[in-house]
């Protein structure tokens, strides 16, 4: 579904991705780990076309996304979730969510009506703050607004980019349910996460990055138990 | 619309429309309140990108003068249709917004701010030195146009209610805009425009699309003034002319549309009033214009909070 091969990316004259490769199957959840800094948001900014690749490819479902802008990348279903819980802070929890219906053409109010059901039965708190403005909901709720407008748009892949952040434990565990749930739903998901545990218990593989590489990878289980984890990522 | 913003926006419209029947409403002050709905009007439709896009455009007096100019060059020409002049005005003006929008709105912040400048001097300049439509002089002494054959807008009240109507159907497209999915779209976008991005929005496009609204409105605004005013020179499209819409826009409240509309009259009346008195009448409007941004942030209409009336959304 979305493949990279030998990625260069950076900032200006500074390069931080130095040749990443890394592929996510239809219907897998797939954990991107790695300490600050390591240049995973800047992989999941170029993914989204935010920064343009200096070398290699990306492609989703065979289709070349380094010439794409970010709206057509998203439109073709590639959806993020950024860090920091980015919602439209002075809009409701209604305007938030119907804004992410950009790549659906009918968007009359039936269309709108049954999204946004489908979503509440996944975040019924949203439904009780439906009209209030995004910036007076927790950071949990944040959180879950931001994935809840991703899954509005029926993205086919989601990017999360560290949903756990600064989150209390029982939003981590939603969290990972959720993750959980849009994998039964058949939505592909690749985690960047530094919560390695919480990531592996959810995700069926994992990729370790270090300094712009891909240093490991290994299906979760795996992982689990490998000393690599504990050496690369101190847990 | 909401049912209360409807009947709000009719009870306001009506009170307008019974304005000059009031015993003081002398030609000179119809005159005052055609000025000041006209730039009540332009400020709400600047307002659509200040703030609601979140983009602050220095270059709105050369939509204004445009507008303008096209009307007076057919009026001086013999052409006294009012609609002619509206086609012309909205042919002239739609084609400058497309130019002036397509390449502002691929930058940002200050770059768009500057480019709108740029644009809007350089058009400045142009008739400034164009002997053909009347150099600095500009277009002077037109005829006032006409509704339909045999009826000319030649009088202080045709001319107040024809801004009325104005004003009302700019309400009417500005609050249809701002409660769509577009006007939504907008305000994600003076957000944060990069979510407005991945969530799958051409930015671009939106910006566009809602500079060459706001460009139209005003330009249509401008393409009135001839009929009160009997001319059209440069001087409509100083840039300082451009700085007082913004100045309108904060008076009454960013990011509402009945705030700029008030923001305007008062900016009018207050104009009006203290020039009559001094010549420096800008200090003092410059000296209530600090004193609103430093006291009165959301403006006129956001004061109202403080009064203990209903509060007013920014979105809506």
């Amino acid at each position: 579904m979305l493949r990279m091969a030998e990625v260069h990316a950076g900032y200006g004259a500074t390069p931080i991705l130095f040749g990443v490769s890394l592929e996510v199957r239809a219907g897998e959840a797939v954990a991107l780990l790695g300490k600050n800094g390591m240049g995973k948001t800047t992989l999941m900014k170029t993914a989204m076309g935010f920064l343009k690749p200096w070398r290699g490819t990306i492609e989703f479902d065979g289709r070349d996304l380094t010439r794409l802008t970010p709206h057509q990348i998203a439109r073709l279903g590639v959806g993020l979730v950024p860090e920091n819980r980015r919602i439209f802070p002075g809009l409701t929890v209604r305007e938030n969510l119907e804004l992410g219906l950009s790549a659906v053409a009918d968007r009359s109010a039936a269309v709108r009506r049954r999204r946004l059901e489908e979503v509440f039965h996944h975040f019924p708190r949203l439904s009780e703050r439906i009209d209030q403005p995004g910036k007076t909901l927790s950071g949990g709720e944040q959180q879950m607004l931001a994935i809840a407008r991703v899954m509005m748009a029926g993205a086919k892949i989601i990017l999360m980019d560290e949903p756990t952040q600064g989150l209390a434990p029982a939003f981590i565990r939603h969290i990972r349910d959720m993750i959980g749930e849009l994998k039964r739903l058949g939505v592909t998901v690749l985690l960047v996460e530094q919560n390695a545990r919480m990531a592996l218990s959810v995700c069926d593989r994992g990729y370790i990055m270090e300094k712009g590489l891909i240093v490991f990878e290994a299906v979760s289980s795996e992982l689990r138990e490998s000393p690599v984890i504990r050496e690369k990522l101190g847990v | 619309m909401s049912r209360v913003a409807s009947w709000r926006a009719a009870v306001v419209l009506a009170a307008l429309a019974a304005l000059p029947a009031l015993p003081f409403m002398s030609k000179y002050y119809l005159l005052l309140a055609f000025d000041a709905l006209l730039f009540g009007a332009i400020a709400m439709s600047l307002d659509l990108l200040i703030g609601y896009t979140g983009l602050v455009s220095f270059g709105h007096a050369a939509f204004f003068g445009l507008g303008s100019y096209a009307t007076a060059i057919l009026l001086e020409r013999g052409v006294l249709s009012f609609w002619a002049c509206l086609g012309f005005a909205v042919v002239v003006v739609g084609l400058y917004a497309l130019m002036v929008s397509y390449f502002s709105t691929a930058r940002r912040g200050i770059y768009f701010a500057l480019l709108t400048l740029v644009f809007a001097e350089v058009v400045f300049t142009f008739f400034r030195y164009t002997q053909t439509f009347g150099g600095s002089d500009g277009i002077q002494g037109v005829p006032p146009p006409q509704l339909v054959p045999g009826v000319t807008l030649d009088t202080p009240l045709a001319n107040y209610y024809l801004v009325l109507v104005f004003l009302a159907l700019a309400y009417l497209v500005c609050r249809t805009v701002v409660t769509s999915h577009f006007g939504k779209v907008l305000v994600a976008i003076r957000e944060n425009e990069d979510r407005a991005r991945f969530l799958g929005y051409n930015v671009q496009r939106y910006k566009m699309a809602v500079c060459m609204l706001s460009a139209l409105l005003t330009g249509l605004g401008g393409a009135i003034y001839p009929g009160r005013s009997a001319f059209a020179t440069p001087d409509l499209m100083l840039w300082t002319v451009s700085g007082e819409f913004i100045i309108m826009v904060m008076i009454g409240g960013l990011g509402t549309l009945a705030g700029p509309v008030i923001g305007g009259a008062f900016f009018i009346v207050l104009q009006e009033k203290v020039s009559s008195y001094v010549d420096w009448y800008f200090i003092v409007i410059g000296l209530v214009l600090i004193f609103i941004v430093l006291f009165m942030p959301k403006g006129l209409l956001g004061f109202r909070r403080l009064l203990g009336f209903k509060q007013w959304r920014a979105t809506a």
